[in-house]
């Protein structure tokens, strides 16, 4: 591949990172499986790339080949296999843990969602990402429908966090 | 504001800005090895194609009486002629089958369908695997015929047993292969198990989203 689709790219790449880390954040629980899993939708993205048309934005584009990378491609390295949590905290929630803090509530809700299954994560994750419900079942294959109840089926989820 | 959107607002305001990569960071990681199950699923599938075409071949290859035999055989026989033809032509086929397969796997497709075309070209490996079972049990079935029919050593040898000799033979035949099939079998489940796990798990997952 030429130089200068590599050149073009990066630079892209560069510009919409944001994208990739929070697919990461969302998949992984520490700082080697995360870095891990950036490559891997990087090399995804590269290898698809001379097949991208500029008909779909080079950002909406991502979050496809991203998702697809975390829930489907992915084989977890030796690397990043560690007993080590995400923020080194347990993904526990005890009613003691409970507190009406807005803080509290996230560390909650950031909690739930990391033991969310991996659908449920890319459901939540297009959500976060203000993608309507016809780009959520475009990009998981299931009818808008379907993308609406199970949205909230999780939501009510969430919701029960917060007041057990 | 609960649940959700409250998590919604939180993950608009964070920028993880700790992990920017510049351009520098990214030029390298094009060039890293992929680990992905679709590149794992290639490698195993272009082993078994090579795989059973050896062991296949190995007998014919390595023992000069069996060729021998085996030479003779193909020479007067027509049955065993088309056989051979036949199975030559299933492997271009199952080659070509998984070309295409392995073809129409795009990252870019949606997570379902992305998903349907792995589990497609791990059928067609299956069914290439079922096909060599079933024709290495063909051969043994065709070989114990040959021989019990036309090898004079043979029949000699299997003149002189009595009944029950002879059900003890067969039955052995029978559990070395029960034996055979179960280790690859397990072998199987194995290799497949681990790297689909994950796909497996999500797939059953967006299928109990589509009732």
């Amino acid at each position: 591949m030429n130089k200068e689709l590599e050149h073009s790219f990066v630079e892209l790449l560069e510009k919409h990172q944001n994208i990739i880390h929070k697919v990461c954040r969302l998949y992984t629980n520490n700082y080697d499986a995360h870095n891990d899993l950036f490559q891997e939708i990087t090399i995804q993205l590269w290898k698809a790339y001379p097949k991208f048309r500029g008909d779909s934005k080079f950002s909406t584009w991502m979050y496809r080949v991203g998702l697809n990378t975390a829930i489907t491609l992915y084989r977890k390295s030796k690397r990043s296999i560690s007993t080590q949590n995400f923020d080194g905290v347990e993904f526990k929630i005890n009613a003691e843990d409970y507190d009406d803090t807005e803080e509290q509530q996230l560390k909650l809700l950031y909690k739930a969602v990391h033991n969310l299954n991996d659908i449920e994560k890319a459901l939540v994750f297009l959500y976060l990402e203000d993608k309507d419900y016809r780009e959520i079942s475009e990009t998981l294959g299931i009818s808008e429908v379907n993308a609406r109840v199970k949205m909230n089926r999780i939501k009510t989820k969430l919701k029960t966090v917060l007041n057990p | 504001m609960e649940g959700l959107d409250l998590l919604k607002k939180d993950w608009n305001r964070q920028q993880p800005e700790d992990k920017k990569l510049s351009v520098k960071d990214i030029y390298p990681m094009l060039h890293k090895k992929s680990s992905s199950i679709v590149k794992t699923l290639f490698y195993i599938s272009v082993g078994e194609l090579i795989l059973w075409i050896i062991i296949n071949s190995i007998p014919y290859l390595f023992s000069e009486n069996y060729k021998a035999k085996l030479d003779h055989i193909y020479k007067s026989d027509y049955l065993l002629t088309s056989l051979t033809i036949f199975s030559y032509a299933v492997i271009v086929l199952f080659i070509y089958l998984l070309f295409k397969s392995h073809k129409a796997i795009s990252v870019t497709d949606n997570a379902k369908t992305l998903m349907e075309r792995i589990l497609h070209t791990r059928k067609i490996i299956k069914y290439y695997v079922l096909y060599n079972l079933i024709m290495a049990g063909v051969s043994l079935a065709l070989g114990f015929y040959y021989s019990l029919t036309k090898d004079p050593k043979f029949t000699n040898a299997i003149d002189n047993y009595s009944n029950n000799e002879f059900i003890f033979l067969i039955a052995k035949i029978i559990g070395v292969v029960i034996i055979f099939i179960l280790v690859i079998w397990l072998f199987y489940k194995l290799i497949y198990g681990l790297l689909l796990k994950r796909l497996n798990r999500n797939y059953k997952e967006l299928k109990t989203l589509e009732p």
